[in-house]
């Protein structure tokens, strides 16, 4: 389980570097999805870690990849919402720089 | 773990994921992501998920990815329009620190000797679309509704942000 883990732990790192380094709004939302599989991929590889049948033999565990599909609709949510943001942000704004967006800066 | 189909995939998954947060161009990074989810979805296949697997390439490269796309080519941004970057310097300090954070969360992994175990044997619908329904609907209904609602909130929200004019 541990190479899963360790991949899971690249992807998240690298995502928050995209997240810090870069000042493109719209590749920052990039890394921000690239966090959010990092997490995934560690709870499908917990998931697998404590794959057991049930006493009745029937069905089988898989909480852990419910809460997968679960992050999964929010970073959904998650897009749409930053992306029309961004669309507002170029209508009003005319920049795709976080640095431009000094607006509440008081 | 020497699987050579896991060491490719990750290999592939973590390089493209470095070129995607590299590049200048927005178009060339959403080229890089797409290979990144691919190899994401060939992972999740080896962690006896077919279902997620299926449903991550549906949801991350045919909506996710199809959006930033979308408004990439709406915004239809000059290359002097696609805004200044940071300088080496920040880049380095960044680099570092995401470097530490890795460590921080490698060196855990690494130390603990439950998770290098053998793992258990796979019961034979592990990862199903029935396995993974049945407790999606049977033991977390409520959440399963509460997602759907943020979903219509969100899509509400989405169009709220982007009309131009919002009673015209």
């Amino acid at each position: 389980m541990t190479p899963y883990l360790l991949l899971s732990a690249a992807l998240f790192s690298i995502g928050t570097f995209g997240v810090i380094a870069r000042r493109n709004i719209l590749i920052m939302l990039m890394a921000l999805e690239l966090m959010l599989n990092g997490a995934n991929i560690a709870l499908v590889a917990f998931a697998r870690m404590h794959a057991a049948a049930n006493p009745d033999g029937t069905s089988t565990a898989a909480i852990g990849q419910v809460f997968v599909l679960v992050v999964m609709a929010v970073a959904a949510g998650e897009v749409a919402v930053g992306l029309a943001i961004v669309i507002s942000l170029w209508r009003t704004r005319r920049t795709v720089d976080t640095n431009d967006l000094q607006m509440l800066n008081g | 773990m020497t699987d050579p189909v896991f060491l490719i995939t990750s290999l592939v998954a973590v390089g493209s994921a470095v070129a995607a947060v590299t590049r200048r161009n927005p178009v060339y990074a959403a080229v890089w992501l797409l290979i990144c989810f691919l190899s994401f979805a060939v992972i999740l296949l080896q962690m006896a998920a077919p279902f997620l697997a299926a449903i991550h390439v549906l949801v991350y490269t045919g909506a996710i990815l199809v959006l930033f796309v979308f408004v990439i080519m709406l915004l239809n941004l000059k290359d002097d329009e696609l805004g200044e970057e940071y300088g080496t310097g920040v880049w380095a300090a960044a680099s570092a620190l995401s470097l530490g954070l890795f460590g921080l969360m490698a060196w855990p992994i690494l130390a603990d000797p439950k998770l290098s175990a053998p793992l258990p044997e796979l019961p034979a619908d592990f990862g199903s679309v029935e396995a993974v329904g049945r407790v999606l609907f049977v033991e977390y209904g409520l959440p399963f509704e509460l997602v759907s609602l943020l979903i219509v909130v969100a899509m509400f929200g989405a169009m709220v942000l982007a009309k131009k004019r919002l009673w015209a």
